[in-house]
């Protein structure tokens, strides 16, 4: 039971109230879209309100004191100032401390060195500014799955611009990218198996430093997760070979916004890309067709022997061991795709003899398991005769001692 | 009298016979055409003298048919992950130079605790128990 001084006191608390907001009472009255919107955005709920970024008074209930110019009230935000009205908290680390101490606060600054920060600098106000990417008031943050910059949505998001040929007319640059980037494995990645690490926009252009990777810089930008292969790029006679034609160094097979999965088809066959520089009958096309020739085989070799163990373990026989060194050989020929990039068949031809002397292992080892299976099939339905054929025995000799003994003959005449 | 009693036993014979049949005919139909085993259920797996493992090195030891690469991080602490890159399924090893797990084909890093450092695989390795019982150290799968 509570004594009554102490009821006293609990009357006597502050009440925590939440902060006074006259524009989003009033605006919410008025039905506001923004308003409305403004329940679902990251700054509301850390405390910020409207006049934050439209000035103005928060406290004051009369409208017009409440959207005074004497009071800082700027209205309707221009475009061109967005980027500089976002910075003003986004820049300020000490500000920035208090709500995310882990989020970056150089995002104005790489704006700036940007495609689009430049050119809204020069007076462009239909380039991409912050609320164009990240929405406005109801601004999510970036690992909310309903944020537009979402790594799931960042594509749709860019694309919402970039694959808008009326609004892209005047910049004179394609609109398929996205259409392509939708064919290719990276988008199959991310969107199909919902890997977040996986490349899209922001991941080769930047975000806020959004500009087109250069011809130089292309081959270290998909090195970021392709490493080894740019390391074997790097040191194949193809780097310096496509530099001084001014080609950009991965792009020039793989293509860049649609990189399909890469297969030996593009070294040989109708779809070759090699045969796009070399002809067939050339050292190098050559050695192209040599290195596809053994990437197949040992890929049928493997396919081979995956078919013989599989088969032995749903036979129910022990292939752990064989399934085991089956998976290096798979590891091998995943190495020799790789070792490609080398541009040298003795590089690729190392991997795949040891690919396939795996391969060949495998397959004797699932073969020797089936053996042994029909061996002991074979047993079984020896075994199984033999008992059958003495259960017939027996039910014969029982039916001969039920069966009457039969009168011998005349036995009845006399 | 007689006649029905002869009946009742032959039927009994016969019934006996055919469910006879039938119980030892239903094992080696199951035998002949068993149903598919994806792996096999393993859920704990020596791996190996304590001393056979020096401390800042790993191996990989059979689990069932999967390979898990076990770690001795010190003297006293031991890791076990999967040793399938969550990549393209190469097998990973350990680095020792660099204290972190490496897989050979896409040049993929994680740190101890399975986490991806760097390189295209797409998530952080599935992680086993290893504990020392006695002078062996045992792998076993997470609850």
């Amino acid at each position: 039971m509570i004594r009554r001084p102490a009821l006293l006191l609990l009357f006597l608390l502050p009440v925590a109230a939440p902060a006074k907001d006259s524009c989003v009472e009033c605006h919410t009255a008025m039905e506001s879209a923004p308003a409305l919107k403004f329940s679902k955005d990251v700054h509301q709920r850390r405390g910020f309100s409207c006049a934050d970024c439209h000035g103005g008074d928060r406290n004051a209930d009369d409208q017009d004191a409440a959207m005074s110019k004497a009071k800082g009230f700027r209205g309707k935000i221009a475009r061109a100032a967005v980027p500089q009205l976002c910075a003003h908290c986004h820049s300020d680390a000490n500000l920035m401390h208090k709500y995310m101490p882990q989020q970056r606060v150089d995002q104005y600054e790489l704006y700036q060195t940007s495609v689009h920060g430049k050119r809204i600098a020069s007076g462009d106000g239909a380039v991409a500014n912050c609320v164009d990417c990240h929405s406005v008031h109801d601004i999510r943050e970036v690992k909310d799955p309903q944020s537009p910059v979402h790594p799931l949505r960042l594509p749709e998001t860019c694309a919402r611009c970039h694959a808008d040929a009326a609004h892209m007319a005047k910049y004179k640059i394609p609109t398929n990218q996205f259409e392509e980037y939708r064919k290719s494995v990276h988008w199959a990645a991310l969107a199909q198996r919902g890997d977040l690490s996986a490349p899209s926009c922001a991941s080769c252009h930047g975000n806020h430093g959004a500009t087109p990777p250069q011809v130089s810089s292309v081959a270290a930008v998909c090195g970021n997760c392709h490493a080894l292969v740019e390391d074997l790029y790097s040191k194949s006679p193809h780097q310096p070979a496509f530099a001084a034609m001014g080609a950009a160094g991965c792009v020039t097979c793989h293509g860049n916004h649609g990189v399909r999965l890469p297969s030996s088809a593009m070294l040989a066959g109708d779809k070759s890309v090699c045969a796009q520089c070399h002809t067939a009958d050339s050292p190098e096309g050559k050695a192209a067709v040599e290195m596809a020739g053994m990437i197949n085989g040992l890929n049928a070799a493997l396919k081979n022997s995956d078919q013989v163990l599989r088969q032995a373990a749903s036979s129910g026989m022990e292939v752990s061991e064989a399934m085991l060194r089956q998976q290096e050989a798979h590891a091998t020929l995943v190495k020799a795709r790789v070792a490609v990039h080398a541009f040298r068949v003795t590089a690729v031809s190392q991997l795949a003899q040891s690919g396939l002397a795996a391969a060949a292992e495998t397959r004797r080892a699932g073969e020797n398991a089936l053996k042994e299976r029909d061996y002991r099939r074979m047993g079984l339905g020896v075994a199984l005769l033999a008992i059958l054929a003495t259960m017939a025995g027996l039910w014969l000799a029982l039916r001969a001692i039920e069966r009457p003994p039969q009168a011998p003959a005349g036995a009845g005449r006399r | 009298m007689i006649t029905e009693r002869r009946n009742l036993i032959r039927t009994l014979l016969g019934g006996g016979f055919v469910a006879s049949l039938a119980a030892f005919l239903y094992p080696v139909i199951r035998f002949m055409n068993p149903p598919s085993v994806s792996e096999a259920s393993v859920n704990e797996v020596p791996g190996g003298k304590i001393q056979d493992l020096k401390p800042n090195s790993g191996k990989i030891v059979k689990f069932g048919n999967r390979p898990v690469l076990l770690v001795r991080v010190s003297e006293t602490e031991w890791r076990a992950f999967s040793a399938v890159c969550t990549h393209l399924n190469c097998t990973v090893q350990y680095q020792e130079q660099r204290r972190q797990i490496w897989c050979a084909c896409h040049n993929g890093f994680y740190d101890l605790n399975g986490n991806v450092v760097s390189g295209p695989p797409p998530k952080a390795l599935d992680e086993y128990v290893a504990r020392v019982r006695g002078d062996e150290v045992v792998i076993s799968r997470r609850a």
